[in-house]
């Protein structure tokens, strides 16, 4: 079985491990960014199924470094993680294939990677071009 | 000649002169005013002249011409002084009711005092007056108040209280003003009601009066071609005074005055003396009229004002909600991510502890009270979030069904009916969502508190002509004596939920056409939202 490799960008490093434990122990290969350069850095290196990507990092907008992911990799899927529930306010958002609200519970994150994955694979493979 | 008259002498003794009275000792000390004063006119003067001619005396003819010229100016000057003290009472009347009508103010007042002068001896003394006056828009002059007795009987009877109490002109006004205004616009109820001219048919003779700014004395009105024979069979005299009321070029009204008891003949001189009252009693009605309309604005401006203030303390108290969401908003952003950890951590560890470990239940309550906190949390961002408008087309079904089963799943108790009722094909509205979202589940949520653990929640939409009407229906299951529920309304609580309660009543005041909350049924509570289908404005 081919597991899936997941990029989670969020600049705290206690979500990046509790999202690397958690996601680990569903079969998921996990690498994680603080912020937009070293995910862009990440993104180019590697191939990526899916990102997880947090809107507010430090001193940088999440939502910047998504149009430029849907820009440049059109194909591969972005749940944004939140911690506030505005996010649809900005229009930009939009442009991601799932939003989660953070909570302790990482249930609801867990059905959205299986769902946002399950879209891809009826999609076909990305283009790598960052 | 021996004279039998005290004419020749300078002065007299009291025995000497029958005609001088008690008070007029001075008489008889002073020829020239005694002669004048009462040897003219004293028959023992007569005799003397008589035998003066018949003696052939050549001053007799001459003296009888001067007698005469002498008598009839002094006729002449008692005319003239009765004729003065008439206009000075009058000019003192005139005064009179000149101050009482410039300290009245209220318009009954001013129309009690006007009558009363009109119609009281101490007055004109006119049987009755009738006042018209001209409405609001001007397009008519309406019998507003008449005074005096309606037959034969009831005039003895005034006149007889009248005499007795000798009221001034001013108490008499007063004690009708206060005693019987209310009586006497119910007696001439029926005359009154028929009283009522149209300003624009300018050949009506009360349009006439003020047309010329004129009173007309109407005499012999049956026949009369230029009466309109309606208003003789009003008011069912022959003679009647016409006096119109005119204040600045501004039509007023008429005052019709008649002496339908005594039939009294009315003067040139009472219509003289009549018309120069009008002008004081029109600006009066006027002033009155306008004091009134004053205070009309003022009592508008006053709740205007009120209003206003409320308004802007509910503002400031908004805008200081809206500052505390954002904080709000901050803070629980910042303590979000700390706790997910620590709640997320808390769940990872607890899938590998064995089922008997001390460890688990430790882990559990973290889990459990992280679990809390972001509930807590996901409360007061949505508070926060509300407190800002965020206007769109929206599908109210959509907005009712959210709310609906988010709250019904947190809070509705086991035995609660819950029936949610949306019409299909509902077309969009242009509202906010967050907000009419917000006020539905906070209505929801303190009902639901209310009801208990039974009874049955009605929502539902419908189109109610231009707007799409949403129905919330609460009916608690049967209470005991005594503990029957006390819905809220919106502003009635008080504490935190009625500023809750009052910021729903404010943001529905907004977005909503209407909305009323009504009793249901034994002991529920009704609430109608009617959110408009068109947006405001356009």
């Amino acid at each position: 079985m081919i597991m899936s490799r997941i990029l989670v960008v969020d600049d705290e490093s206690s979500i990046r491990l509790l999202y690397s434990h958690e996601l680990a122990d569903e079969g998921y290969e996990i690498a994680t960014a603080a912020n937009a350069a070293d995910a862009v850095e990440l993104l180019r290196r590697d191939d990526f199924d899916l990102i997880l990507l947090d809107i507010k990092l430090k001193n940088e907008s999440g939502l910047e470094l998504l149009q430029r992911i849907v820009k440049e990799r059109h194909n591969l899927p972005v749940i944004l993680c939140t911690a506030f529930s505005c996010y649809k306010d900005d229009f930009s958002a939009w442009l991601a294939d799932g939003y989660v609200v953070k909570s302790s519970d990482l249930q609801e994150l867990k059905d959205e990677i299986r769902r946002v994955l399950a879209k891809k694979s009826s999609r076909g493979p990305t283009h790598k071009q960052m | 000649m021996v004279w039998k008259c005290c004419w020749t002498t300078e002065a007299v003794r009291e025995d000497e002169c029958p005609s001088i009275e008690a008070d007029e000792a001075d008489l008889y000390v002073s020829l020239q005013r005694r002669f004048v004063a009462k040897c003219i006119e004293c028959p023992r003067f007569g005799e003397d002249l008589d035998r003066l001619s018949e003696s052939g005396h050549p001053s007799a003819p001459v003296l009888r011409l001067l007698i005469d010229e002498i008598q009839r100016q002094k006729t002449l000057m008692n005319s003239m002084a009765a004729f003065l003290d008439n206009m000075n009472m009058e000019a003192r009347f005139l005064h009179e009711i000149g101050v009482v009508l410039q300290t009245s103010l209220g318009l009954d007042e001013v129309l009690s005092v006007a009558l009363t002068a009109f119609t009281a001896g101490k007055g004109f003394g006119m049987n009755r007056a009738f006042l018209l006056l001209a409405d609001k828009e001007r397009r008519f002059l309406r019998g507003t108040l008449g005074v005096g007795p309606r037959d034969y009987q009831e005039a003895w009877e005034i006149w007889d209280e009248v005499s007795r109490k000798d009221f001034s002109l001013k108490e008499m006004a007063r004690h009708f003003y206060d005693m019987k205004l209310s009586a006497e616009k119910d007696k001439f109820h029926d005359i009154l009601e028929r009283l009522t001219v149209s300003l624009a048919d300018q050949s009506h003779i009360l349009n006439r009066a003020l047309l010329e700014r004129r009173p007309i004395l109407v005499e012999d009105a049956p026949r009369n071609p230029d009466v309109d024979p309606l208003l003789v069979s009003i008011l069912g005299v022959d003679t009647f005074l016409i006096l119109p009321l005119i204040s600045r070029n501004r039509r007023i009204g008429v005052i019709l005055a008649d002496n339908f008891i005594t039939h009294r003949q009315i003067t040139p001189q009472d219509v003289k003396s009549m018309e120069t009252l009008t002008f004081p009693v029109a600006f009066a009605i006027e002033r009155a009229a306008l004091y009134e309309r004053l205070h009309e604005d003022l009592r508008k401006l006053t709740r205007a004002n009120t209003k206003l203030l409320e308004q802007q303390e509910l503002i400031v108290r908004m805008e200081k909600l809206a500052l505390l969401g954002k904080i709000t908003s901050s803070i629980s952003h910042s303590i979000r991510n700390p706790l997910m950890v620590i709640g997320g951590f808390a769940r990872s560890l607890l899938k590998d502890i064995p089922s008997d470990d001390p460890k688990r239940e430790s882990l559990q309550t973290i889990v459990r009270e992280a679990r809390l906190l972001e509930d807590a949390l996901d409360e007061a961002l949505a508070y926060a979030d509300s407190a800002l408008p965020a206007l769109d087309r929206w599908d109210v079904n959509q907005l009712v069904g959210n709310v609906f089963r988010e709250v019904v799943k947190n809070v509705a108790g086991d035995r609660m009916s819950c029936i949610l009722d949306l019409s299909p094909d509902l077309p969009t509205i242009y509202t906010d969502y967050r907000q009419i979202a917000y006020c539905i589940k906070k209505l929801l949520r303190f009902n639901l508190e209310m009801m208990g653990t039974a009874g049955e929640l009605y929502m539902g939409t419908r189109l109610d002509g231009e707007c799409i009407l949403i129905e919330i229906r609460f009916c608690p299951e049967h209470v005991h004596g005594g503990d029957e529920p006390v819905f809220p309304g919106l502003g009635e609580e008080d504490g935190t939920k009625g500023m809750e309660l009052s910021i729903c009543r404010v943001i529905l005041e907004n977005y909503c056409k209407s909305f009323t909350v009504e009793e249901y049924g034994s002991n529920g509570r009704r609430y109608t939202l009617r959110l408009p289908l068109k947006k405001e404005g356009t």
